[in-house]
């Protein structure tokens, strides 16, 4: 008997070891050196030795206007994101769950945006918006609504809302089909005895629709919400963060700090936070959906 | 009677706003890409015109053409192609022992599955600093083989999480019986197990290269002027002046980009809405 669970223990290690290598080697070693280097001041523009300098990069960072700014720049993109994504994406769930025929059809055309890469909805919009020969320019100046070619993304204000349009449009369908889902699951002899006591249709949505999607709705809005905490392909393409770093958002103030600045010591301490603050909000989804499971069990 | 027929139009008229909504819903989601479509078709004279044109008036596949003639975009194509199928290959070669160990021996306990949930939400941003610095050390920044490995390792976790479902689904009396008959435990994965998982070997090597497909962040730090995939080239379009053979190559290049989401969309329907949970797509 032991020695049949040794061999298999022994079988379980052979069977997993060559992934954990790789993780230990591209993942776990790369972190562990990047911490090291966040206490140094290794810096490619002025190039080698680095040197140790303690707590420096961090006690930097608590002066760094950029760095604050990149937070506040991240959390207002994603609130305003994260709620159009919440109401669209459910009101369109309830639409697809009130038809009888072709919703798998019409959830995969719909769930297409979700499907394409960041940089990509990112470049087709920035077309669309483009000033001249732009799709939504032109449009607007056929319909005699605009009279002049109009710059979409010249004021902070304008290039956030585009950014929180083009982020609404790349991802409600993901909200959308998650919704759907559970939308799906809810037993359907709730809302016939919703029916017998006579509950209208708003009373069936208040009583009995929202309550049983509440967790689904948390978790979906929780891994939106790591997800733009690591917005980065978005802001690349759409403004570079432009204009006047208004929408330089946490990964991509990062990355101009490494690879514009080329401070790399400085840039691994901010992605430390990052990491942190990522990390965080794992945890809460990780509690999140233990106590659904637990309560659906 | 008179309130049953009241029922009913109030049922009919719920059904046309529900259809409505709908079909403004498609318009919004799918607009873009009629447009990015037809821009890419259009000649360069439809470009200027007032008022605009909406459909090409003589669809050409010149952009196309020259996007792969003058420009580099049939190397960035074929290199995006081969990075993914590579990276898609090779998780699938990783993640499936691992989530056999996992699904059958337990390896690890709930530890093990928190820490590939913890890997899955790791920043890239956090990993492609030390990788580049590590890479320019090696000297395999701009290097097919670097990139590959770390798009491998980077998908591994969720691509085991995603597999740990299939092999449970696998019933164990049939393995069983296969060790009894003399399988060693890797014969019996490979041999019983795995013919039976192949649907769910197809799911995870989609998702596989839709999200190396779109990787961007590794691309665009760790590739050099011949490794560039897809997607670094759509980015290269945000700099250089809008003129005509610009606008259209630049439309080319991203409908070049987002084909293989179209495919994988449909394909995978089943499967989407686990995937997409599990953060497979976005890169």
């Amino acid at each position: 008997m032991l020695k049949k669970k040794l061999s298999s223990r022994r079988e379980a290690y052979f069977f997993a070891s060559p992934a954990l290598f790789l993780i230990v080697a591209f993942v776990i070693f790369p972190l562990i050196y990047s911490f090291y280097l966040t206490f140094q001041n290794y810096d490619l523009a002025i190039g080698p030795p680095s040197e140790f300098v303690g707590l420096e990069n961090y006690e930097e960072m608590l002066d760094d206007r950029r760095f604050w700014r990149s937070w506040l720049n991240t959390f207002i993109i994603i609130f305003p994101s994260i709620t159009l994504q919440l109401l669209l994406g459910l009101g369109i769930a309830l639409l697809l769950n009130r038809i009888p025929r072709g919703k798998a059809f019409i959830t995969s055309l719909l769930i297409i945006p979700a499907m394409v890469s960041p940089a990509s909805a990112a470049m087709v919009w920035r077309m669309l918006f483009g000033v001249k020969y732009g799709g939504i320019n032109n449009a607007l100046m056929q319909v005699g609504l605009m009279d002049v070619y109009f710059d979409w993304f010249a004021n902070p204000v304008r290039a956030i809302l585009a950014i929180v349009m083009v982020e609404m449009w790349h991802n409600t369908s993901f909200m959308m089909i998650v919704l759907l889902a559970g939308l799906q699951s809810i037993p359907p002899d709730l809302y016939e005895a919703g029916e017998v006591d006579g509950a209208s249709t708003w009373q069936k949505f208040w009583y009995i629709t929202l309550p049983l999607l509440k967790f689904t709705m948390i978790v979906a809005l929780l891994i939106r919400m790591i997800d733009l905490t690591k917005i980065f392909g978005l802001i690349y393409l759409l403004t570079f963060g432009g204009p006047a770093g208004s929408t330089q958002t946490v990964a991509f103030s990062t990355y101009l700090t490494g690879f514009q600045d080329f401070r790399i010591s400085y840039a691994s301490a901010l992605s430390y936070v990052i990491v942190v603050g990522v990390f965080i909000l794992t945890l809460i989804f990780q509690k999140v959906s233990r106590f659904r499971e637990g309560e659906e069990a | 009677m008179n309130t049953f027929s009241k029922y009913r139009l109030q049922r009919q008229i719920g059904m046309v706003l529900t259809y409505a909504g709908i079909a403004v819903a498609l318009i919004f989601f799918l607009f873009p890409f009629v447009w990015i479509l037809t821009t890419s078709l259009k000649g360069n004279e439809d470009y200027f015109t007032f008022p605009p044109v909406w459909i090409p008036t003589e669809p050409s596949l010149a952009h196309y053409y020259r996007l792969f003639t003058h420009g580099n975009g049939w190397l960035y194509f074929k290199n995006s192609l081969a990075i993914s199928s590579l990276s898609m290959l090779a998780a699938l070669l990783f993640s499936v022992p691992t989530a056999y160990s996992i699904a059958r021996f337990r390896f690890g306990g709930s530890l093990f599955s928190n820490f590939l949930l913890l890997l899955r939400t790791m920043p890239a941003i956090a990993l492609v600093i030390p990788i580049y610095v590590l890479y320019s050390k090696l000297g395999i920044t701009n290097n097919y083989f670097g990139l590959i490995l770390l798009y491998t390792v980077f998908y591994i976790p969720f691509a085991v999480w995603l597999m740990i479902g299939f092999i449970r689904d696998v019933p164990q009396e049939i393995e069983e019986a296969a060790l009894i008959d003399g399988c060693s435990r890797l014969q019996a994965l490979l041999r019983v197990v795995l013919p039976i998982i192949v649907p769910g070997l197809a799911v995870v090597a989609l998702f596989a290269f839709i999200t190396t497909w779109n990787e961007f962040l590794f691309a665009v730090i760790l590739t050099g002027a011949e490794t560039k995939t897809m997607m670094v080239l759509v980015a290269s379009y945000t700099t250089g002046s809008p003129t005509d053979t610009f606008y259209g190559e630049a439309s080319a290049s991203v409908v070049l980009g987002i084909v293989p989401a179209f495919f994988v969309a449909f394909a995978l329907q089943r499967y989407l809405v686990k995937g997409l949970a599990l953060g497979a797509v976005k890169g």
